[in-house]
């Protein structure tokens, strides 16, 4: 403070002005000065005896007269007013004015009309600066130049934007009820110069001029800027930020202002995208943090993404700064590269993308630069461990024992088992340990719990800033992602992004937005197709007999008796071989703007887009032996169970797209109308170029491919097309009144040149019924600050993975098939069949009513949405006319069949706070369904069909299934029961197996027997719960702050199958381990006798390896299937930020320092199966969620 | 200013350089058309080579070992096959007329292309009327008549869709379609023994010959079966045929004998008599005069098959880490049908008269003197493939008669007295139920491609599928003479085969034993090769055959050689080492016969089997097509 109070002495000049041309600022003006003297005195405290500063003095006079009176500061610093000195109304101002000045030694110059300025007399020497007579200004007075009419070399400049004071102001940043905030941020506008709060919600700060705006923000209030004008005390009161109405947000071409919005449109910012740290993808940390969006993720690999949908209604359209892109560019974005993400849930905010809008569209915009540069790092460090996943016995006594008891219970009763060829002896010197062979092994640990924690790390650095001429965001992220097999399973990814605007003048700006990144996943090469399948079965497949190698010798592979596939051992890159997936990704985006002159309101924007996507893949698996332990000779030898199949592939891919974009707006107020109008046309090419190649090599050693090894090469090549025009008109009256209505004219060159074109109409309203007056003026309006409603309805289409490219031509495919012919291999032709050519893209009319609304100064907000998407045109086949077998074609496919998804939304955030202490709590719940309409005149054989098959007015993702009514309690229950059970007449059944409802009553169980049990979602990843939620609790306390989120979701099923069903899955390939689960279990007393007395478990009695050739585990009933319900923790995040006073010294605008844990715990019902509750494998083996514990900081600079 | 609105204007026009139209204009580039293809000899014949991928066979290296199992003569290691009690009516089901519809276009399109020759148009036409009928005898012989189309059809929209409803043709007239036409073609095609892979001479006789036999005999033992038959001989040919067909079979077959079709003849180039009943199906060089048409496969060129990776022995599997080998287990059934050398059936000696084990000093003693195919068809237990020694045997047996095994080869354990821990049963199994082991002591030898790396999923396997050899011409032969009343011709076909296996004994065929000797000589040369159940079809003994009932190991030992003999399920033979020190027989080995665990169900061919079941919504569509009897 005071050193920047002596630099300004230096410099400074001070300036009052005033403006004689405009009265309502000369009175504002005046006010500020009478109260300026007031704290001036304060101030200097110079005011003593009652003698007057002349500086104060000099001010008064300048607002008598009207004229600016200009000084440097340092003249006047502590010079007071003669006592002797009054001043006389009716006598000449510049006369007094003279008099007074020359009393204390100085002098003045009227430069024109209405400014003066003082300077000092030199008395000696030749510099006597009466003879200042020469004024050089420029247009604004901005600099002035004094020049000695005698001597030209003596000047004084005086310029008048260095003018400057210290002026300092105390102040108070209060809540709405007068509590202090502590910890907002007051920055300067336009500087770099601020401070914070403290505890009481206090602050000081020296400020330039009376010109200065502050800017007041603070997390979870609305920001205010504030003009210090004269004032020295500035108090202020902060809105809570309730989402503020004035809030833009994206929507499809351009951006609108959500009190405007008609349409359902969810939008999620950059703030909490950056908090979740969950996985690698931008899709795995929206779990439940967009009221209808669904989320699920199964799997979470390294690099892995969720399965995210709008309503359920399928794969959602993604839009990046504009431009069409797929789900795996939008999952790997850097997440701290979105500014936001809107997600279009209905017609009137998705037609506008027509043709691929009918799964909703998410909407995604980058960051841009503005005000101060700034210098920013976040960078965090986490620990993931897999969440659950099934374990297995790690003992051989225990594992033989359970096994001969599932072994024996396999022949009880004239099953299909064969005994067993363990014995009471065997297992007791097992029991003993004495032999070296009768060891145990934990695969578990080995593979799993000896690589926890697995790191996964991120770091973002960007530089970001702007002024009126440009804006830049220029930024870096890495990320890498390991896994809990080992370091070597990991996923690393590098993006930048640089979006650059340059406005060369008022009416145009250019941008440029590059976004790159190189996307790398590797691991072993793994034999099989998934990489990941084989580690993680090796869990449950390998028994504790088994060990990693031949006498533990770590030199000598061992085969485990036949199946080392599971042996982790070799699922490393020196023995296993390498897999290397690389994607590198350019987007380049130019984008010009251009606001019309002289049209208020009416702009121009161009955008060009290319992108580049190149896939390098490369995959080896090695030949690798493995060795039996001879121990009377001690020996090893190759036991030939090892891999002698070599395994090369290589995958080359680009993807090219380019995007040419035009775009008109107009928006304009007249009166009490506004009008909006939106025009683009826009053509997207996208060509596709793929070669995968195999070979053999003919050693390990050789990296590189050889043609005399390679056995396949398969070459691609397609192009798409397609070219939109769109109209968008919107209008509101009073802004209490909104309608919009858009169209898209869509075509695309996948369907019949006849069929290509589409029409996407729809039509929105809106109604803020809390801006009419007898809402407003009523009891109602106290509480309910705001409330709108508003419908859409629409038509969008789907054109994806309707039709095959180029189905409507006739003609040969080319390539079909290889076949050798006179020895040689012929590439095959075959003829495409009928062209089908009356197919073209699905329907959707979306229906969508719903209200926003603001309680209590919008402390609390919230929305509800009903919404109804009827689907039509879904391909199908006509059965008018049944096409006889013989004719050898079938009737090509049309839009046919009908469907629908429907359901509620509604979300709900509170915040307020309480002293220092600010809170908020929020939440979202969202219901959908999907319901199967026509399937245009199915034909049923009989009632039985028609019940069984039928689809519909049927709801959708039904599993059918036997019912359990219980379990056989004993022998005798099963030899008087009159139901075949099994099929079998009930012979193989022992107590504990599965009773199925018999519910036609017929004394058998079939077919018949089935009813709906599930909703679906085992085995398809892709499958979203009926049901989502999510809610987040905010906490802070002055530098402290806690958050956390939770979402669940319910309404989806997990069908236990395999390792999850039945014991010792794989066993008869000579593997084979026991789920844990299953030690509940009904067993006897004695596993050895037959005869001994039952134990009564959860689970049937063990069978070792059954399948599906017992009646418990052949069908699926619902005693298998679990209705899974689950709310789990997602981000809680402790954090501390270095208040500022501590930070200044170091020229750090912001450093904040965090812990933060993901999936940290789980309420659910899949708990006492081991398993994720998102788990969709039915065997539940597979890399599903983690548990991620983060620290991390941010540092601005 | 006025330039930059210049310069966006002149953006925004690019696109516009083109219309809307030519923009969504994206032509595919793998697609032909009708006058391209059919104008240029080498897309012609990437059609037909098409149509060639796509013809059906039974048993295929293709579709998989598991084409190859069932019917109790192998166990298939995913046990499939061996719980089921019946076969459904659907099994073996083929109308796939798409195909016929794309052969009828070929056969249409290439007699209106004007760029090919003569020659070569009369050569692509009579192959695709070759695959049409060979296609037409896959459908008869599974489904009975079925309509014949023999050129394609457009309905159009509006039309009257009962004119397009063709009914089932007589099976007898499907049998003379066949003949016809393989007698118009076959002189457009080639005469060339080493063309193998297209259609030939000898192809189109193979499949008159066949298709002949197979009609005389469903004429001759239809009467044995009354209830299988439909009304107008849409299933069932009268039996006044029968001796026309066989005569037809036998004129065929003799025009391939005579050499008239090319220079045919029984392999006979390794002294080896099992390896060179093996080499007829891996050698691929022109020395093999023996097949006459096959689905040929190519390693480095994109057409290669699994069958090898599948089946190999366990322990020499190029796949073992992945889990693949082993899966076809050849039957007891089947290995103790194979004659001793004295032309005499017997069961692989495992017990003495009075009960008590036999012992054999080596393990490959139980097997001496048997029919050298035998060898061939199947690995037995002490011998080898690719020149390493098959380790089948299923561990102990102790003096007091118990097994002592482990449920792996890799547990090692101490046998009683001993401290020593050591391998108590074969690396190759056979373990009950142990996946990628043989499960009846027996791994499958026919089809094995003794090629190093052959047996990877990288390499793959391209020993060829034959459809049709030279030994079937004279089976077909010695049949057709047989039943047309000539036993000495039928007798001198015979012997050529047994004789290249290994018999110096000629038989006689005669009215009492010849039926038993073709059945059984079909069987064993034959085993793998896809004529199995059609043959026990034509003769209609398959419900004989396949009764239902459950096997007794008396069941098994008795009746060998015997054409009806059940064959429900599929048996398995342990080779176990004596262990009882201070014995005379400690250390020899003794045999058990067992069933499989996963045994469970014993196959019951109905009547209902005959024919199999045309699709109900096929007859929906077309109500003029009779359902098959029985079902």
């Amino acid at each position: 403070m005071k050193k920047s109070f002596k630099i300004s002495l230096k410099f400074g000049l001070l300036f009052i002005g005033i403006n004689l041309n405009n009265n309502v600022v000369i009175s504002q003006t005046l006010a500020a000065l009478n109260t300026s003297n007031k704290s001036n005195n304060q101030v200097y405290n110079t005011s003593d005896n009652g003698k007057k500063l002349l500086s104060e003095y000099l001010n008064l006079l300048s607002s008598k007269f009207k004229s600016n009176i200009l000084f440097e500061e340092n003249l006047l610093r502590g010079v007071f007013v003669p006592n002797n000195f009054t001043f006389k109304k009716e006598e000449n101002f510049e006369v007094q004015l003279k008099s007074l000045l020359n009393s204390v030694g100085l002098s003045f110059k009227k430069i024109n009309d209405d400014q003066i300025v003082v300077f000092k007399i030199e008395k000696k020497g030749t510099q006597i600066n009466e003879n200042f007579s020469k004024i050089i200004g420029d247009n604004n007075l901005e600099n002035i130049q004094l020049i000695d009419s005698k001597s030209q070399n003596n000047t004084i400049n005086i310029n008048r934007s260095s003018i400057i004071i210290d002026k300092p102001i105390k102040g108070k940043i209060k809540d709405e009820n007068g509590n202090g905030i502590p910890g907002a941020s007051i920055l300067i506008k336009g500087t770099n110069q601020g401070t914070q709060t403290d505890a009481d919600g206090n602050f000081s700060l020296s400020i330039k001029d009376e010109k200065s705006v502050l800017v007041i923000s603070t997390i979870g209030y609305t920001s205010q800027e504030i003009l210090v004008g004269n004032r020295t005390q500035v108090d202020i009161s902060l809105k809570v930020d309730s989402r503020s109405l004035d809030e833009v947000i994206v929507i499809g071409y351009g951006t609108q202002k959500k009190e405007s919005l008609t349409g359902s449109i969810a939008v999620i910012n950059s703030k909490d995208i950056e908090r979740v740290h969950a996985g690698a993808t931008v899709s795995s940390g929206l779990a439940g943090k967009i009221a209808g969006v669904t989320f699920r993720q199964a799997d979470a690999r390294p690099g892995s993404s969720a399965s995210i949908q709008i309503r359920n209604m399928g794969v959602p359209l993604y839009i990046i700064d504009g431009i069409q892109q797929d789900a795996g560019q939008f999952n790997n974005i850097s997440p701290n590269d979105i500014e936001s993400i809107s997600v279009l849930k209905d017609a009137a905010s998705a037609a506008v993308y027509g043709a691929r809008a009918a799964n909703g569209v998410v909407v995604v915009t980058t960051k841009t630069g503005s005000g101060e540069v700034k210098f920013n790092i976040d960078t965090n460090f986490g620990f993931q461990n897999y969440f659950r996943y099934p374990t297995a016995l790690t003992d051989s006594y225990e594992y033989l024992n359970y096994r001969a008891d599932a072994e024996l219970n396999g022949v009880y009763n004239g099953g299909t088992g064969k005994g067993t060829s363990i014995t009471p002896d065997l297992l007791s010197q097992y029991k003993s340990g004495t032999n070296p062979l009768y060891q145990s092994f934990n695969w578990r640990k080995y593979i799993f719990e000896d690589n926890a924690n697995a790191p996964m790390n991120t770091t973002n650095l960007n530089f970001s800033g702007g002024g009126e001429k440009v804006n830049f965001y220029v930024s870096a992220t890495n990320l890498s992602q390991k896994s809990n097999l080992g370091n070597e399973w990991n996923f690393n990814r590098t993006n930048f992004q640089s979006n650059v605007t340059a406005k060369p003048n008022k009416n145009l700006s250019i941008s440029m937005n590059v976004n790159g990144r190189l996307e790398t996943r590797t691991n072993p090469g793994v034999p099989g197709g998934d990489d990941y399948n084989l580690p993680t079965l090796a869990v449950l497949r390998n028994t504790p007999l088994e060990r990693p190698f031949a006498n533990d010798n770590p030199l000598y592979l061992s085969d485990l008796g036949g199946h080392a596939a599971t042996n982790y051992a070799f699922l490393n890159e020196q023995l296993g071989g390498k897999f290397r997936q690389n994607w590198r990704v350019l987007t380049t985006a130019l984008s010009i703007d251009y606001n019309v002159p002289f049209i208020k309101g009416l702009k121009f924007k161009g955008n060009f887009s290319h992108y580049i996507a190149d896939l390098l893949y490369d995959n080896t698996e090695y030949t690798f032996i493995t060795y039996s332990y001879n121990p009377a000779d001690k020996t090893y030898t190759n036991n030939g169970k090892g891999s002698t199949n070599p395994w090369r592939e290589r995958e080359q891919r680009k993807e090219l797209n380019t995007t040419i974009q035009g775009i008109m707006t107009y928006d304009n107020k007249f009166n009490n109308h506004s009008i909006g109008a939106t025009l683009v046309a826009e053509r997207i090419s996208l060509t596709s170029l793929r070669n995968w190649l195999h070979s053999i090599p003919i050693s390990n050693n050789l990296p590189l491919i050889y043609f005399p090894t390679m056995d396949r090469y398969d070459d691609r090549e397609s192009s798409e097309a397609s070219v939109g025009y769109v109209g968008r008109f919107n209008y509101n009256y009073f802004d209490k009144y909104f309608v919009e209505a858009s169209v898209r004219r869509d075509a695309y060159y996948i369907f019949d040149p006849d069929k290509q074109i589409g029409y996407f109409p729809s039509i929105s309203a809106g109604w803020r019924l809390s801006e009419e007056k007898f809402i407003k003026n009523s009891i109602i309006g106290n509480i309910l600050n705001d409330f709108k409603l508003r419908g859409s309805y629409g038509l969008l289409g789907d054109n994806r993975n309707i039709v095959t490219p180029y189905a409507y031509l006739p003609g040969y495919t080319y390539a079909v098939s290889t076949n050798i012919l006179d020895g040689n291999a012929i590439l095959t032709s075959r003829d495409k069949g009928l062209p089908t050519n009356l197919l073209s893209w699905t329907k959707s009319l979306i229906t969508d009513i719903g209200f926003d609304f603001g309680l209590f100064a919008n402390k609390l907000t919230g929305s509800y949405d009903y919404f109804y998407r009827k689907r039509s045109g879904l391909p199908g086949t006509r059965n008018d006319i049944l096409l006889p077998r013989e004719l050898g074609y079938a009737l090509p496919q049309e839009n046919l069949r009908s469907d629908a998804q429907f359901g509620h939304e509604i979300s709900l955030l509170y915040q307020n706070a309480i002293g220092n202490v600010k809170y908020n709590v929020g939440g979202n719940l969202s219901l959908t369904r999907s319901m199967n309409l026509l399937s245009y005149n199915p034909l049923f054989s009989n009632s039985w069909d028609e019940y069984r098959n039928s689809t519909e007015n049927r709801y959708g993702r039904i599993d059918w299934g036997y019912q359990v009514i219980g379990q056989f309690a004993s022998q005798s229950e099963i030899n008087n029961y009159k139901v075949n059970n099994d099929g079998q007449g009930n012979r193989t059944l022992i107590p504990g197996d599965l009773i199925y409802k018999d519910q036609n009553n017929d004394g058998k169980i079939d077919e018949y027997d089935q009813r709906p049990i599930g909703y679906g979602g085992t085995g398809d990843v892709n499958m979203n719960p009926n049901i989502n939620f999510g809610f987040t609790l905010g906490l802070s306390y002055k530098s402290w702050a806690i958050q956390a989120d939770f979402s669940g979701g319910s309404g989806i099923s997990w069908l236990q199958n395999a390792e999850s069903r039945w014991a010792f899955q794989n066993g008869s390939a000579s593997g084979g381990n026991l789920n844990t689960i299953f030690q509940d279990r009904w067993h006897r007393t004695d596993v050895f006798d037959l005869n001994s007395a039952w134990i009564p478990g959860k689970y049937p009695a063990n069978r070792f390896d059954p399948k599906t050739g017992h009646s418990n585990y052949a069908s699926t009933s619902d005693y298998w299937m679990q209705d899974v319900s689950f709310l789990r923790s997602r981000t809680i995040e402790l954090s501390y930020s270095i208040p500022d006073r501590y930070l200044n010294n170091y020229k750090i605008k912001r450093a904040r320092f965090y812990i933060n844990t993901y999936n940290l715990f789980s309420i659910d019902n899949l708990k006492e199966f081991q398993v994720d509750p998102e788990v969709s494998n039915a065997n539940g083996l597979q890399a599903a969620q983690n548990r991620v514990v983060n620290v991390g900081f941010n540092l601005s600079f | 200013m006025k330039k930059f609105i210049i310069i966006l204007v002149v953006f925004l026009g690019i696109d516009s350089c083109n219309s809307d139209k030519e923009f969504l204009n994206v032509p595919p580039l793998n697609i032909l058309t009708q006058e391209t293809v059919f104008n240029d000899p080498a897309l012609a014949l990437s059609v037909l080579g098409d149509l060639y991928n796509r013809a059906v066979d039974f048993t295929s290296l293709k579709t998989g070992w598991l084409s190859f199992t069932d019917f109790g003569e192998s166990f298939p290691s995913d046990g499939s096959t061996v719980s089921n009690t019946t076969w459904d009516y659907t099994a073996w089901s083929l109308y796939e007329y798409g195909y016929v519809r794309d052969l009828n276009l070929f056969i249409e399109r290439i007699a209106i292309s004007t760029a090919l020759n003569p020659a070569e148009k009369s050569r692509f036409i009579a192959e695709a009327r070759f695959l049409r009928a060979q296609y037409y005898f896959e459908m008869v012989k599974r489904m009975g008549g079925v309509p014949l189309i023999t050129k394609s059809l457009v309905f159009p929209i509006g039309g009257d869709i009962t004119t397009f409803q063709v009914a089932r043709s007589k099976e007898h007239e499907v049998y003379d379609f066949i003949i016809t036409e393989s007698e118009d073609i076959k002189n457009s095609l080639p005469n060339d023994a080493n063309t193998k892979s297209r259609a030939t001479k000898a192809a189109a006789l193979a499949l008159q010959c066949r298709a002949a036999l197979y009609a005389g005999s469903i004429a001759k033992y239809g009467a044995k079966t009354p209830l299988v038959s439909l009304p107008g001989d849409i299933v069932g040919i009268p039996a006044n045929k029968s001796q026309q067909y066989y005569a037809k079979a036998l004129s065929a077959a003799n025009e391939i004998i005579d050499g008239k079709a090319g220079a045919y003849k029984l392999y006979n180039s390794i002294p080896n008599l099992s390896e060179n009943f093996s080499a007829i199906f891996y050698d691929k060089t022109t020395s093999n005069k023996e097949s006459i048409f096959v689905e040929d496969f190519k390693a480095y060129a994109g057409k290669t098959h699994m069958f090898t990776t599948n089946t190999q022995p366990f322990s020499q599997s190029e796949e073992a880490a992945n889990s693949d080998a082993g899966r076809l287990s050849p039957s007891l059934n089947l290995v103790q049908s194979f004659e001793k050398l004295d032309n005499t059936f017997s069961p692989i000696e495992t017990i003495n008269s009075d009960g008590t084990p036999m012992y054999y000093s080596s393990i490959t003693d139980v097997f001496k003197n048997r029919d050298a195919r035998l060898a061939a068809t199947v690995i037995l237990p002490g011998e080898s493939f690719k020149g390493k020694l098959v380790d089948v045997w299923a561990g102990y047996i102790l003096s007091n008669g118990t097994v002592f095994t482990a449920a792996n080869s890799s547990v090692l354990r101490a046998l009683p007295g001993t401290t020593e821990n050591v391998q108590v049963v074969g690396s190759d199994g056979p373990v009950d139920g142990l996946a990628f082991r043989t499960q009846t002591g027996f791994y499958n030898r026919k089809y094995l491609d003794p090629i190093p790396q052959s047996g990877t999923r990288g390499r793959g396997s391209d020993l060829p599928f034959i459809r049709y050899r030279y030994s079937e011409i004279l089976l077909n032969a010695a049949e057709a003479s047989f039943e047309l009343g000539d036993f000495s011709k039928a007798s001198f076909f015979i012997n050529q085969v047994r004789s290249r296996a290994g018999f110096t004994i000629p038989i006689t065929l005669n009215s009492d034993n010849g039926f038993n000797r073709i059945v059984n000589e079909r069987r064993v040369e034959f085993a793998f090769e896809g004529h199995f159940l059609f043959d026990m079809k034509r003769w209609r003994i398959a419900n004989s055959v396949w009764d239902g009932s459950k096997m007794t190991t008396t069941d098994l030992r008795s009746n060998i050689g015997i054409a009806t003999k059940r064959n429900t399920q599929p048996f398995g033979l342990l080779p176990y080492k004596y262990f009882n020190p201070g014995n005379v027989n400690h250390g020899k080995w003794l045999f058990k016969e067992v069933l499989p665990g996963r045994v469970t169900g014993a196959l019951n061919f109905r009547n209902g089997n005959y024919y199999s079941q045309i699709d109900p919504l096929a007859i929906i569509a077309n109500p003029k097509l009779l359902k098959q009897p029985n079902q």
